[in-house]
């Protein structure tokens, strides 16, 4: 075990830097205010900071080490040319706050992100500001709100949201200061039209959506759901997390929706580095345009002395919608990540589309063989499909329901036990809508050969007797980790003996 | 054509095993009217080597703030990131990991963040702390939101809380989105024309649900009149102080004179300043804030042999559980950056944490005597102790000051008139770990022949 805080070097160790060009004793700070403890922190030489965090990278699960199904994250390989551009000098090393002269680089990209986005959503306008999803949810329902303020149809006060719904939509828009309405999902996991008929009324702000719905099924009624909200005046929100599964297929605005939030590190790419950091840019109907965050890119014809700094034809200026919301970051979001879904993208192009029909056909590849496998197995009585469409999207859904009841085998024992076969797990228990549930999302970076083996290796896992799996994971570098003992016993930070 | 598909050309074998007719037949569920027709209206793909020359073009023509000396802060500031943090941060397990919903597998992770979560804790103070928020900006907005929450029941002034109307409107437009939907009533404390609190106005926040400062101030003051502040507002009214986390290399924690929550942008550790992101937000608090705080928590525990494990804790606060009850709608943070933050604080050690604060401060003292030799340029608050950054009044409009020293080869300080537009001729002037003696005399040589084109 390496521990951070068990590196106690002398006095003072650490890296050297450069003498201050003045000595400290002329530094004149006020007396109240000199820190006389400094802060208990560890010291460490470089070679054994190296080797602590190299260890403990070992004992972390990636993209990079094994297949990681997690459904819903969309957790597809991270092309490394994305880390190279985002840490050239002309991003890493700039100031929000510089001239636009300074920034014409930064800006077309931004430009380029904001059309590209809009082109592939069907939207008007794109803001890049949001940091993530749940902000791009956050800073739409607040352009939602300016947008009725400024009709004056301040009534309108309520939020639509399916039981399926992401968390984070209701978390979103209850920030905002609307009052929430969930609506039960069909059996089959989708819309119920009848029960979004029986909500909807001139109090109705908007419903926010994700299609394909939690469950991988594409939304077939999604359009006449657009009609019903928009009949009472209210707007459709389309949370873009399974983005990439309809990506040059359909599109939010094909399908009727006002505003769309696109999840930069799932569909574009942007590494998930551990929860953190995404880009949740938000795309926009023109009627709401003039109500986005401050400053989008805008451009125009450069003048003469602007025409040497141009990068191409145009000049690319910030520019502050007129009804603008403000900020939600304080400066223009995640530009890193921006610019590595910029060259994701870029890799792409128009083939963006290639890119959704293989996440498509992953997995249902995935899905047409883990059930192959599974009768191969004579494992196909211990689950069942979460639905009973033909076709699946970006992923999907399995009920360990079966095991649970005939062996007391649960979604989370599974699980468990494909960690000790070397995989990161699926989604378990979310949507709630199907029983034991499992969301397999396999992306389109992995290959047929991977695909096959993880069925096989799946049900392998279900033929382990329950005992086994109750006890699994047991290769792993810690096993079963006692959650509740965590929340009753409380140790947020390192506990000093002298504490 | 595209290269990351590994089953790119394999789709009729695949399509046929499944019985499936066509790549079409997989999208036959998507309702005709609702269709795209055609191709996307987008450009070819490019190959590696085509989009890293475009890259290299594009992004060469931005003005690097390395390339030349640099005085521009005002909230970021970019210290040197020793390089094994790069090195580091982009190790595949690190970079390619969800959020650590799998503790047995996420160990790595999940004991970096606990690790973080003590560093950033005795760093500023506080028993407790997150594993980040987004940035210094939504940091101060979810702690008054935190404090609102906390305090409103018992609060006299219900719904209301206080900041320094010295913070800046960018980041006073982000505390306003936060705040408005909960109907929070954003009252200003006034400060004296020495740069510092008015410790009167500070009367008028009690009984309010919060405070909110920043030390050092946005005019880059060190205020000696926070410690005062606590006791002025009593134990119902929080204490949110907003720190720049190097400072406390030499400044006094915040938790050490009566904060309740302490926030900040945690950039200048770890992190290059990235246009402005991604950047990490520090968030910690006292006890009485812990169960309504907003971010991901990371406890320790033990396995079910018991060995030390970790995992995330005290989730029931969090959106993916409470739903519209959550303390906050953050799913997503700043996990990597802020394990950039952590590596950068376990090579620095706390004597190199004050090193680098007196490398800052002392570049900063530098740039102020040698300034003052100039009789046209006016320090409103010479008299005060100021960290890394100062305003200079200058003799003519900001603007044309930036303009010249650009044409010198210099990128000036910040034009206090976009934050304030009554002070067109007040600069913030920032330096760093990087602003060398040699990058201060050049300023102050240009400076110099500016101020006498301009009052000749």
């Amino acid at each position: 075990m390496s521990r951070l805080f068990d590196h106690y070097g002398a006095e003072g160790k650490g890296y050297a830097q450069p003498s201050p060009i003045l000595p400290a004793s002329e530094l004149n700070l006020p007396a109240n205010m000199v820190r006389n403890q400094l802060p208990r922190w560890p010291r460490l030489s470089e070679p054994e900071m190296v080797r602590h965090y190299t260890w403990l990278s070992k004992r972390n699960f990636g993209i990079d080490t094994g297949f990681y199904p997690l459904g819903s994250c969309t957790m597809k390989h991270n092309p490394r040319v994305n880390e190279v551009v985002a840490q050239l000098p002309g991003i890493a090393d700039i100031h929000p706050h510089q001239s636009e002269h300074q920034l014409q680089g930064l800006l077309s990209i931004y430009y380029e992100m904001q059309e590209m986005l809009a082109i592939c959503a069907g939207m008007d306008a794109v803001t890049l500001q949001p940091v993530a999803g749940a902000q791009g949810e956050f800073t739409a329902v607040r352009c939602f709100q300016e947008y009725f303020r400024h009709r004056g149809e301040s009534n309108r006060t309520k939020v639509i949201v399916p039981d399926s719904a992401h968390g984070t939509n209701p978390a979103s828009a209850a920030m905002s200061g609307f009052e929430i309405i969930e609506i039960p999902s069909q059996e089959d996991g989708r819309i119920d039209l009848s029960a979004l008929r029986a909500v909807v009324g001139d109090d109705t702000a908007a419903m926010m959506i994700t299609n394909p719905n939690t469950l991988g099924l594409f939304e077939q009624d999604i359009a006449a759901a657009s009609k019903i909200v928009h009949e009472v005046g209210g707007l459709m929100y389309y949370d873009g997390a399974n983005f990439n599964a309809i990506l040059g297929r359909t599109s939010p605005g094909l399908m009727g929706f006002d505003a769309v939030h696109y999840n930069l590190h799932k569909t574009f790419s942007q590494p998930h580095g551990g929860g953190g950091p995404g880009s949740g840019p938000i795309g926009v109907k023109e009627h709401l345009a003039s109500f986005l965050p401050s400053p989008i890119v805008a451009r125009r014809e450069p003048n003469v002395a602007e025409k040497e700094q141009a990068v191409d034809a145009f000049w690319y200026h910030w520019h502050v919608p007129e009804n603008s919301i403000g900020k939600v970051q304080q400066w223009h979001g995640n530009a890193g990540a921006v610019l590595r879904c910029w060259a994701y993208y870029r890799r792409y192009g128009k083939e963006l589309r290639t890119m959704s029909e293989h996440a498509v056909l992953n997995a249902n590849y995935l899905r047409h063989a883990i059930h192959r496998e599974a009768k191969a197995a004579g494992v196909d009585h211990l689950f069942v499909d979460g639905a009973d469409t033909v076709v699946a999207k970006h992923e999907f859904t399995l009920s360990l329901g079966p095991a649970k009841e005939t062996l007391g085998i649960s979604a989370m024992d599974v699980a468990k036990g494909l960690l000790d076969m070397g995989y990161m797990a699926p989604t378990v228990y979310f949507p709630l809508v199907v029983p034991e549930c499992m969301m397999i999302e396999p992306t389109e970076t992995e290959s047929k050969e991977t695909l096959d083996t993880f069925a096989k290796d799946f049900c392998k896992v279900l033929q382990l007797d329950a005992e086994t799996l109750h006890n699994a994971p047991t290769t792993t570098p810690v096993r079963r980790v006692d959650e509740v003992y965590a929340a009753r016993n409380l140790c947020l930070r390192h506990p000093f003996d002298n504490d | 054509m595209v290269d990351q598909l590994p089953n790119l050309g394999r789709e009729e074998e695949m399509l046929k095993e499944m019985g499936i007719e066509s790549m079409d037949s997989l999208f036959a569920d998507v309702p005709e009217p609702v269709r795209m027709v055609g191709d996307l209206p987008l450009p070819d793909a490019q190959s590696e080597e085509e989009l890293l020359a475009d890259a290299r073009r594009l992004l060469g023509a931005n003005l690097a703030l390395g390339d030349q000396p640099s005085f521009l802060g005002a909230g970021l500031y970019r210290n040197f990131i020793p390089s094994s943090v790069f090195q580091l941060v982009t190790r595949g397990e690190f970079l390619t990991s969800y959020t650590p919903y799998q503790p047995e597998v996420s160990q790595g992770m999940l004991q970096a963040m606990w690790e973080f979560q003590s560093l950033v804790s005795e760093l500023i103070g506080m028993p407790i702390t997150n594993l980040s928020l987004y940035d210094g900006s939504t940091a101060a907005a979810e702690a008054i939101t935190c404090a609102v929450r906390v305090h409103n029941r018992k609060a006299e002034q219900k719904d209301t809380v206080y900041i320094s109307e010295l913070t800046p409107p960018d980041r006073v437009s982000v505390i306003h989105n936060y705040c408005q939907g909960a109907g929070i009533e954003i009252k200003k404390l006034k400060h004296d024309n020495n740069g510092c609190i008015n410790l009167e106005s500070v009367h008028e926040a009690r009984g309010s649900c919060a405070v909110y400062v920043e030390q050092p101030n946005p005019l880059g003051i060190i205020d000696e009149g926070y410690p005062s502040i606590k006791e002025i507002i009593g134990e119902h009214t929080a204490l949110i102080v907003g720190v720049q986390p190097v400072s406390l290399g030499l400044l006094e924690a915040p938790g050490h004179y009566g904060a309740d929550i302490v926030i900040g942008e945690g950039q200048p550790l770890g992190s290059p300043i990235t246009g402005g992101g991604p950047l990490y937000g520090i968030f910690g608090c006292t006890k009485p804030y812990l169960r309504l705080m907003p971010g991901r928590i990371v406890g320790r525990s033990i396995d079910v042999d018991g060995k030390e494990a970790y995992c995330l804790t005290l989730s029931t606060r969090e959106q993916h559980i409470r739903r519209h009850r959550a303390t906050s709608n953050i799913c997503t943070n700043e996990t990597l950056i802020a394990l950039m933050g952590a590596m950068h604080m376990s090579l620095l050690g706390p004597e190199g944490l004050k090193h680098l604060a007196i490398r800052n401060m002392a570049a900063c003292t530098h740039l102020k005597r040698e300034l003052s030799s100039i009789e046209s340029i006016h320090q409103p608050h010479h008299q005060q102790s100021h960290f890394n950054e100062f305003v200079v009044e200058l003799p003519e409009q900001t603007s044309s000051c930036l303009a010249f020293l650009e044409q010198d080869g210099i990128v000036g300080g910040f034009n206090v008139s976009d934050w304030y537009p009554e002070k067109s001729n007040q600069m913030l002037l920032t330096v760093t770990d990087q602003t060398s003696k040699d990058d201060i005399d050049r300023l102050v040589q240009s400076l110099t022949t500016w101020t006498m084109e301009v009052t000749a």
